[in-house]
């Protein structure tokens, strides 16, 4: 079942409920109010009937003589009308209320024989029901009309019954009033269901129609093309929230759809070159003959190559395990100064082959959390970019230091710097600022992205700040190995 | 035949250059699409070679720009961009072929024929009169007698065969025939003719090059008389 339906649906069934509920109150208050007013008319009438004959419910005798009398004069009530006014002038009250509602009025004796009724009967009698006691109301019928009826039983002195008071009145037009209010409910409420559910349905539909909206766009999404967004809705709504979240979600995607072709892309370069390098040199050199002196200088060069892509592998592997994340550091207390001494120790051959020197300054013993493993990798990728692309004659510092927070470590080269517009993008996965992205410089554009995936997984915070012509700063924060730093003595 | 590399990994640009000019092409290389466009815009090449990524233009532009200057040198597209989209951009582009990279070098040798096929022709064979090249193996025969020449005597001889029956002037003789770091002596032209008339004449095919005074030579398919 569709939303618009499911919508409509529950509305309507639990308006119904509703709607059926209050019909049921009003209808009930109606019919009881309707029968306590003529309850109190009977009861009214009888106490009446009782005190005009001048005898309780319990006292019987003379009740014949005030019998002929008040039925008589009833019977001249509803015959004569209002001439004979002053023969009964006994009871005006009473005369008045019998002029708007005739009441039937009937006394049985204890075997249930009509021992007299009011002459309005006519053949007709009231029905006695024996088993009732004392006093009680029921509906009946008188001549197929349908009455109100109050039965009392006449008792003697001694506590036995001796016969029945009975007066009824019509209650036609009331149950005719009931009966319209019935047939009204009845006839209304599979209306009012009907128009409900048809007016939910296009209510509903009217308010989920920005969501077919998203559907439709949603549905002509692919991986070709990306870039469309959900029509944004004029009303700040929830479909307004939904269709900026699935855009802002789609922006996501689009982005690690771009980044991802990219790498692929550029994968697919890195790796390929080096291959066809070997194998054209080497499909060339095998074509004739030549002298032992060209075949070793190819095959070096082809070496060279291999070696090259082995490193690349090797670090793309790097990545790719990092990535997946499933290599957790394993976090300790590191020396940070010990540490760098010993990497500057290992770089240094290399740095000063270029002619390059690398100072070390850390006055402070920081101990910092990390795992040495990464930490080496992450220094040592650092470093080989810093002499890389520094000029001969260069300098290198390495400064840790620590702050109220956090051990800052800064490596800086007085190298080529980075452009400010490719800054943000030496993280990535071989980018090179270089684009020609040739084996020149022999870098790859994998170990800053390496670096970057190590500190993120020690928590280490990497930023770069840089000049261009004027050197490179990478500064590596830290977080403290618990304790805080302590004083070490100046070297 | 004279190509031109614009490809900026030295490796490749490296055994390209070897290996072609051992197949009698003359090569010139450029390391990125700027200096590359510029050299295929002043120099009559035979065919380019171009690699896609590469610095300062890419390859794509390179090519947009060549067939802009209204030139019709067939151009290769070398690349390891490998998917389809790709071939077809690249194609679409205006090249005239498109190899992936790592590739074979003898498939791109004989694209490179294919592509400097003379046009409505079967084969890659061309003749003159009784005299028929072979560039794929860089044979010539006098009708059933192999003629053995340098490499040099062949890229000569190969040019004035494939212009047959128009005349080539020293300039694009030298242009065609030799890379772009030879100084343009052009007396070096008549020095390689004499030796190739002096082949040809001991094979039977002599007076197939005729000098054109003061412009260049000439070979004319003989009438069938």
């Amino acid at each position: 079942m569709s939303l618009r339906n499911r919508i409509a649906l529950y509305y309507t069934v639990a308006t119904a409920f509703l709607i059926l509920l209050v019909f049921t109150a009003i209808y009930f208050t109606v019919d009881r109010v309707v029968y306590k007013h003529f309850d109190d008319k009977l009861s009214k009438e009888v106490s009446e009937t009782l005190s005009y004959a001048n005898m309780t419910a319990h006292d019987f005798k003379g009740f014949s003589q005030f019998l002929e009398s008040d039925i008589n004069d009833n019977h001249n009530e509803d015959t004569q009308d209002d001439q004979d006014e002053g023969k009964h002038s006994h009871n005006d009250k009473k005369e008045k209320k019998a002029d708007v509602d005739p009441e039937f009025i009937q006394i049985v004796n204890s075997s249930g024989e009509v021992v007299i009724k009011s002459a309005n009967l006519n053949l007709n009698t009231l029905v006695l029901e024996p088993g009732r006691r004392g006093t009680s109301y029921f509906n009946s019928h008188v001549d197929n009309s349908p009455v109100r009826q109050v039965q009392v039983s006449l008792l003697s002195r001694d506590g036995l019954t001796r016969g029945y008071l009975l007066v009824a009145v019509p209650v036609k037009s009331a149950i005719i009033v009931l009966r319209d209010l019935q047939e009204i409910f009845f006839i209304s409420f599979p209306l009012i269901i009907l128009t409900l559910f048809v007016l939910t349905r296009l209510i509903a539909g009217r308010s989920i129609r920005p969501i077919e909206k998203v559907i439709a766009t949603a549905e002509k999404m692919s991986q070709t093309n990306l870039d469309q967004r959900i029509p944004l809705p004029y009303h700040h709504d929830e479909l307004y929230r939904l269709s900026a979240t699935m855009n802002a979600l789609l922006d996501r995607i689009q982005d690690a759809f771009q980044r991802e072709k990219h790498f692929t892309a550029d994968a697919s370069h890195e790796l390929k070159t080096p291959i066809a390098v070997v194998k054209g040199t080497l499909e060339v050199l095998v074509r004739r003959p030549r002298d032992r002196d060209h075949y070793e200088s190819k095959i070096q060069f082809c070496l060279k190559e291999l070696s090259r892509m082995a490193h690349m592998i090797d670090q793309l592997l790097m990545l790719a395990r990092y990535e997946s994340s499933k290599i957790k550091p394993h976090i300790q207390t590191v020396a940070l100064p010990q540490h760098i001494d010993d990497l500057v120790e290992r770089m240094l051959p290399s740095a000063l082959a270029k002619g390059i020197s690398i100072a070390a300054h850390h006055t402070e013993n920081a101990r910092i959390a990390a795992d040495p493993g990464m930490l080496d990798m992450m220094f040592e990728n650092i470093l080989s970019n810093a002499i890389k692309y520094s000029p001969s004659g260069s300098s290198i510092a390495i400064v840790a230091e620590c702050t109220a927070t956090a051990v800052v470590c800064s490596i800086s080269d007085q190298g080529i710097g980075i452009p400010e517009e490719k800054r943000s993008a030496v993280f990535e996965r071989f980018y090179r600022v270089d684009e020609s992205r040739n084996s020149n410089t022999g870098g790859l554009g994998l170990g800053l992205s390496i670096v970057k995936k190590l500190a993120d997984l020690q928590q280490i915070k990497v930023s770069v700040t840089s000049a261009t012509n004027s050197g490179t700063t990478f500064t590596l924060t830290c977080p403290h190995a618990g304790e805080s730093c302590v004083m070490a003595e100046p070297n | 035949m004279r190509l031109l590399i614009i490809e900026d990994e030295p490796g490749i640009a490296g055994f390209l250059k070897d290996g072609l000019e051992e197949e009698y092409f003359a090569v010139d290389i450029a390391y990125d699409g700027k200096s590359g466009l510029d050299l295929a815009l002043t120099n009559e090449y035979d065919l380019l070679i171009v690699d896609w990524m590469i610095p300062a233009l890419s390859g794509i532009e390179v090519c947009r720009q060549v067939r802009k200057a209204g030139s019709l040198v067939p151009i290769l597209f070398l690349t390891a961009k490998d998917t389809l989209e790709d071939v077809v951009f690249g194609l679409d582009a205006g090249a005239n072929d498109y190899i992936k990279k790592p590739f074979e070098f003898e498939e791109l040798l004989a694209r490179i024929r294919v592509q400097l096929r003379a046009k409505n022709k079967a084969d890659d064979s061309l003749s003159a009169g009784s005299l028929s090249i072979n560039p794929a193996t860089h044979q010539v025969f006098a009708g059933l007698n192999e003629i053995t020449l340098t490499p040099k005597e062949f890229a000569l001889l190969e040019y004035l065969i494939r212009n047959k029956d128009r005349v080539c002037t020293r300039s694009r003789i030298i242009e065609h025939v030799w890379d772009i770091h030879f100084d343009s002596d052009t007396s070096v032209i008549d020095v390689y003719i004499t030796f190739l008339r002096r082949k040809l004449e001991a094979a039977g095919c002599g007076n197939l090059i005729q000098t054109i005074r003061g412009v260049g030579y000439i070979v004319r398919q003989p009438s069938m008389v």
